[in-house]
């Protein structure tokens, strides 16, 4: 069990410094997608269901639509 | 089934996680990057379904649930986006 959580623990945190490199601002809010879902299973494991169903409908969903909803209005790629 | 058989299954379950972790850090354009997000979402939902078959709630189930129909919406507006712009 706990080999299981520090390799996701360490997938999460690859995901995350993709994030903050990409200059892609699509691909970096594709790999903040993947940290909120790895963090929903973080808290599964911990057994507190009510936390990873709040972070994974607002971290994967909501954050990722309305992240994308912004790109729209403004550009894509960082300068 | 056993507890042992279950933790070895989320293992491979891990890796194929890790793998599609892999192809994000990779993936040339952004299409393959949200392609690697889905199987990811997918692979977690099967996790979730076997850890509430390891925690023996059965309302853990309902957590697998709403994540594979939320996660799908936020997908659908990334491919929304890439096809034509929301």
């Amino acid at each position: 069990m706990i080999i299981i959580v520090s390799l996701l623990v360490l997938a999460m945190l690859v995901a995350a410094v993709a994030a903050l490199i990409y200059r892609d601002l699509l691909s970096a809010v594709i790999a903040s997608c993947l940290v909120s879902l790895l963090a929903s299973i973080l808290f599964f494991f911990l057994q507190a269901p009510d936390v990873a169903m709040a972070e994974a409908s607002i971290g994967a969903a909501l954050v990722t639509a309305i992240f994308v909803i912004a790109i729209r209005r403004t550009k894509r790629y960082e300068e | 089934m056993s507890g042992t058989v279950i933790l070895t299954l989320t293992g491979i379950i891990t890796a194929g996680i890790l793998l599609c972790l892999l192809r994000l850090l990779k993936g040339p354009t952004a299409p393959d990057r949200a392609v690697a997000m889905d199987t990811a979402c997918t692979v977690t939902t099967a996790l979730l379904v076997l850890l509430a078959l390891f925690f023996k709630r059965s309302v853990y189930l309902d957590v697998a649930l709403v994540y594979a129909l939320l996660t799908f919406m936020g997908l659908v507006a990334i491919a929304r986006y890439l096809e034509r712009g929301i």
